[in-house]
Order: C-alpha cells, then structure tokens, then sequence
C-alpha cells in the first residue's frame, strides 16, 4: 500500500486519500502541539490559541466578520460589473486599448492609488470599497482578457457559420459561453482580494473588519489572537472559494475544468 | 464504350446502355472561384485555384449538386473551404455565388462574393457551443426560420429520432461522443443554410450505420432542391467517387525539374456527370477505376 502512496500518477480509492489527508493533518498538529512545548517558542500553543479565539469572540468577531464579507461582496459586485463590461467590449479594435491599458496598470503600486483615492473619496468606507474595485478589477480585467484570447477561433468560425451577426457571435461565444469561465476568474481573483481586504480595512478602524482586529492584536502582540485571526480568515476564504467552486459546477453542467 | 465489345446479348446491353447514361443539362453557375490564393503571413498555403460548379438540371427529377474534395493531409483542403464559406478572405482572387436577392438581369442571376453566413460549414473539428446541448442548438439554428415554434419542436426531434440522437438530446458537448458531436454539427447547418453546405471530413469518426445516415442526407438534401449544393472532402476516396458528381483532387504540383511545390492547388477534376458515373446509387467498377486513378495522382503529390 505504502508502495503505491509513493508511485507517481498512482489512482488510490478514496478512504486512502482520506486517510493521507488525515495522517498529514495529524502531523502538524502534533509538530505544533510540540514545538510549542518549551518555554522559549515561536508559535503560540492551542491553548493560547483557543484563548485568542475566545476573547476575539466576546469582542464580537462575528459582527467583524459579517462587515468584511459585506465590503468584500460590495467591491466584488461592482467590480466585476465594470471588468465584464470592459472585457466584453475589448473584441470591438476601438475599445480593445481600455481594457489593455487597465491590465497593465495592475502594476501600480497600492499607495499611489490610495494617495489620489483619498483626494478623491472623502468617505473612508468608500475609499476602502473603491481601492479594493480597482484593485479587483485589475486582475479580473487581466484574466477574463486571458479567457477571450484562449476561445479558439473554430468557435467563432462556428457562429458565423449559422449566420451569427458578430454581436451575436459575442453574446453567444463570449458571453453566454464562458459565463462559467468568468465565475472561475471571480473566485481565483477572489483570494488575492481576501488578503488585500484586510490590509485595507485597518486604513479606517472604525468601520471594523478582520483588519481592524488583526491590528488591534498586532498592537498587543498576543499571538494567540493573531494565529487564531489568521485560521478564522483562511478559513472563510477557503469557504468562499468552495461555495464558487460548487456554484459553477451546479449552475454549468458542462463546465469540467 | 466498352459495353459494345463485350458478348452480351441485346437486352442486357440496351438495358446498361439506358443506364449508364443519365440525360442532364447544366444552366445557370452556382459557384465561381477565380484564380484563389491564400497566405498565411509569408506562406502561401493554397494558391491558382479556378473552377466553375453549374447547376444540374435532370428530366423528371430534383437534382442537387455533390462535390468533392480529396488529397493528401496538409494540402490545403481545410484552408479552401474556409475561403469557400467565406470565414477567411482570399489574399488574391474570388469567390463568386448567385446572388439571389436579387433579380435576373439579362438572363443572368447576378453573382456575389461569399460573405459569412451564405454557406453553411461543419468543420473538422465537429465544434460546437459548449453551452448548447443538442436540443438547443438545434433551437438556435433554426431560429430565424418563420415556422411556428411547435412546428420547429416537431422538425427537430423527427431528425434527431432519424440521427439516432434523441438519447442524447439534453447533453451538452462534452458528454457526447465524436460521432455524435458530428452528426450534431451537420444537422445544425441542415437547418440553418440555405442552398450550400460544406462538409469538411464529414465521415471520419463515423460508423456504419453513422455513415449511412450521412450519405442518406446527402440525397435528402440533394433531392429536396435543385440549387442544393454539398462540397464534402473526404480521405475514403471510394466513397467520394460513389457520392459526388464531380470530384477535385487537390494537392502539390511538380515543378519542372520533379520536386514538389510546396502550395496546395487542384490537379486534377473528374466531372463524374460527363463519365456516366454519377447517380448511378452504387459502386461500379468504373467507379473502382476513376478511384485507383485519383489515388496514384494523390501519391505523386
Ligand atoms: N493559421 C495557419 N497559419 C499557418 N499555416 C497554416 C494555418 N492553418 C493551416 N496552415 C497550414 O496550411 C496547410 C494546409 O492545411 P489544411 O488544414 O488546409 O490541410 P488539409 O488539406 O485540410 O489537411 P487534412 O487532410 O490533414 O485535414 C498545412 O500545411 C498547415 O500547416
Ligand atoms: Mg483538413
């Protein structure tokens, strides 16, 4: 059986897989649980952990995490409104320049734009929405702009073929045909968003967040709150990337990449 | 004739010599292509190509057009009939059909060049939406098509129950196989085109009985309107000869001191209607000779 585990490419059944999972699983926390044995040690303990959990809970982490989800969903929806629109267009040679140019501005720096925003916005909780959509739209704008290019032209040419106009040719091919493909670019872009999120919300501590927790925390260097913070965050995050994942699989039957 | 020299008695000779030689006539031209070049960037990749397909008039009955294409892989057949449905445009010359929204002049139905849409294509590939499943695809090419919508319904599933599709007529792309995609493909440009559908490699992936079907549409078509016109290619040359009434060989020509040239064109074109081959409905072996004579011009090119 071991043999197997270690050949490449190998098909194992699925309580195996499970049970490799489960032995790795197992493996880090116990190296946790004993590095953190001694007395001098980098990571904190469960225990210290749990305690973080606790206090973070009673300072209601809830009512943080619900505010985070609002403003990433917030920033999420306009976001994809304005790449979509602006990919969408990008076959039209006119429009094509706007959506190349916004791919290339990805390599802005993050302060820069919050110097202007900030003349621009007077409300920090808009400033903080509208750095996430540009930032967000960047990377959508780059990877739907990907998914174009890589829709064969033999599609296309099959459009045509059954007397397609060109915008017809869009909404079918581009459009309605790789809807899926835009949902997939929504949740890869997503974690990248995720972890920006909380960088952004300790720009404002008032309208709360997972930010505005993580830099309490940091203040009071309790690494138990911060490593408990940190589970709570990369836990939600891989729920939002499943619930898109199994979003796209049930809504498109045909979409198995 | 060699039907003379042979020692048959008189029946049998009489009743040949009736078969063999189907009355037709050709009126107005269906399709025109001029001096056709195609390159992609530097490389040239079909080049010189003329011929002129007219429409086939027989006594008594409906008689469409079936042309074939046939040569060696990489010659150029794909990139032709990409210029043929007008997907790709020539870099030199043209490609001419009837232009039918207008009216005849002279005697004469003034002619158009190809533009997308006027032919109907099913590709090599069998590509077709992926968001689509059969049913609806079928819904999208007909779409345009003034019959109400319960008449479409019934239309559509009459041709999948004959296409052997009906199975599957809730699947998507993906869940079919290559046989089935590409019976999907040709049935969605049975509905959509008009007068003119181009085929390419529309046997390969096919069984039996597949095949049948295909070839059984190929003289629906033909006998449902004389202006219907199928090109096909094909590397079951057999088959072309059985099928179509007029069969082009493309390929690479000699050049003067015997080496090839490297630029697809036609070398050679066997108008089947005038050898007394076509519509014959089986294979003869006159067929099996035109064949053999297709192959050894297709091996030196
Ligand atoms: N987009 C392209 N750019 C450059 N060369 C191309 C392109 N498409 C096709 N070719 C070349 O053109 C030649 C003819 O290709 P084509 O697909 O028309 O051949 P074919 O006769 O249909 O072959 P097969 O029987 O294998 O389908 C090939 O040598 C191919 O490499
Ligand atoms: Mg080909």
């Amino acid at each position: 059986m071991i043999k197997k585990w270690l050949r490449p490419f190998e098909e194992i059944a699925g309580n195996q897989r499970y049970m490799i999972t489960g032995i790795w699983i197992i493996l880090v926390i116990g190296y946790w649980v004993i590095s953190s044995l001694g007395t001098k040690h980098l990571f904190p303990t469960p225990v210290q952990v749990a305690g973080g959990l606790r206090s973070l809970y009673n300072e209601g982490l809830v009512v943080h995490i619900v505010s985070s989800l609002l403003l990433c969903f917030k920033a999420a929806f306009i976001s994809i409104i304005i790449s979509l629109l602006i990919v969408y267009l990008s076959p039209i040679p006119l429009l094509k320049p706007i959506a190349l140019f916004f791919s290339k501005l990805r390599f802005l720096p993050l302060t820069g734009i919050t110097f202007y925003l900030s003349i621009l916005v007077s409300n920090a909780r808009q400033m903080q929405v509208w750095v996430l959509v540009i930032f967000m739209s960047l990377y959508f704008i780059t990877s739907l702009l990907a998914v174009l290019k890589d829709i064969p032209e033999e599609e296309i040419d099959h459009a045509r073929s059954l007397k397609c106009s060109r915008w017809e040719v869009l909404w079918e091919v581009v459009i309605k045909g790789r809807l899926d493909y835009a949902l997939d670019v929504l949740r890869q872009n997503l974690a990248i968003i995720w972890m920006m999120l909380v960088t952004v919300e300790s720009i404002l501590v008032a309208a709360g967040g997972l930010g505005v927790l993580i830099k309490n925390s940091d203040k009071f260097a309790n690494h138990g709150r911060i490593v408990a913070l940190q589970i709570v965050i990369l836990l939600i995050g891989l729920l939002l990337d499943w619930i898109l994942q199994t979003l796209r699989k049930g809504l498109f039957r045909y979409s198995t990449f | 004739m060699d039907i003379t020299d042979s020692a048959q008695g008189p029946f049998p000779l009489f009743y040949i010599l009736i078969k063999m030689t189907i009355a037709y006539e050709q009126k107005d031209t269906i399709l025109h292509v001029e001096s056709l070049s195609i390159a992609y960037g530097d490389k040239v990749i079909i080049s010189d190509i003329s011929f002129t397909e007219k429409d086939t008039i027989r006594k008594d009955k409906v008689q469409g057009q079936t042309i074939a294409f046939v040569g060696r892989s990489g010659r150029g057949k794909s990139t032709l009939f990409k210029a043929l449905t007008g997907l790709e445009q020539p870099t030199t010359g043209v490609v001419l059909i009837p232009d039918f929204s207008q009216s005849i002049t002279n005697g004469n139905q003034p002619a158009k060049k190809v533009r997308e849409g006027d032919v109907g294509f099913v590709n090599q590939k069998y590509t077709l939406f992926r968001h689509k499943t059969i049913y609806q695809a079928l819904q999208f090419s007909l779409r345009n098509s003034s019959i109400s919508a319960s008449e479409k319904q019934e239309k559509i599933m009459k041709y999948l129950a004959d296409w052997g599709l009906e199975q599957c007529k809730n699947q998507y792309p993906n869940e079919l196989s290559g046989g089935q995609k590409q019976r999907t493909a040709i049935l969605e440009q049975l509905l959509n085109s008009n007068y003119y559908m181009v085929l390419d490699e529309p046997f390969s992936g096919l069984d039996v009985g597949n095949i049948l079907n295909v070839k059984e549409s190929f003289r629906l078509v033909n006998e449902s309107h004389e202006l219907n016109t199928i090109i096909f290619s094909t590397h079951d040359i057999e088959l072309a000869v059985e099928l179509a009434d007029s069969v082009y060989v493309v390929g690479y020509p000699k050049n003067n001191n015997g080496t090839l040239n490297r630029t697809g064109t036609i070398l050679k074109h066997f108008d089947l209607k005038e050898m007394g081959l076509a519509w014959q409905g089986e294979f003869t072996d006159k067929h099996l000779d035109v064949a053999k004579e297709i192959k050894s011009i297709m091996l030196d090119s």
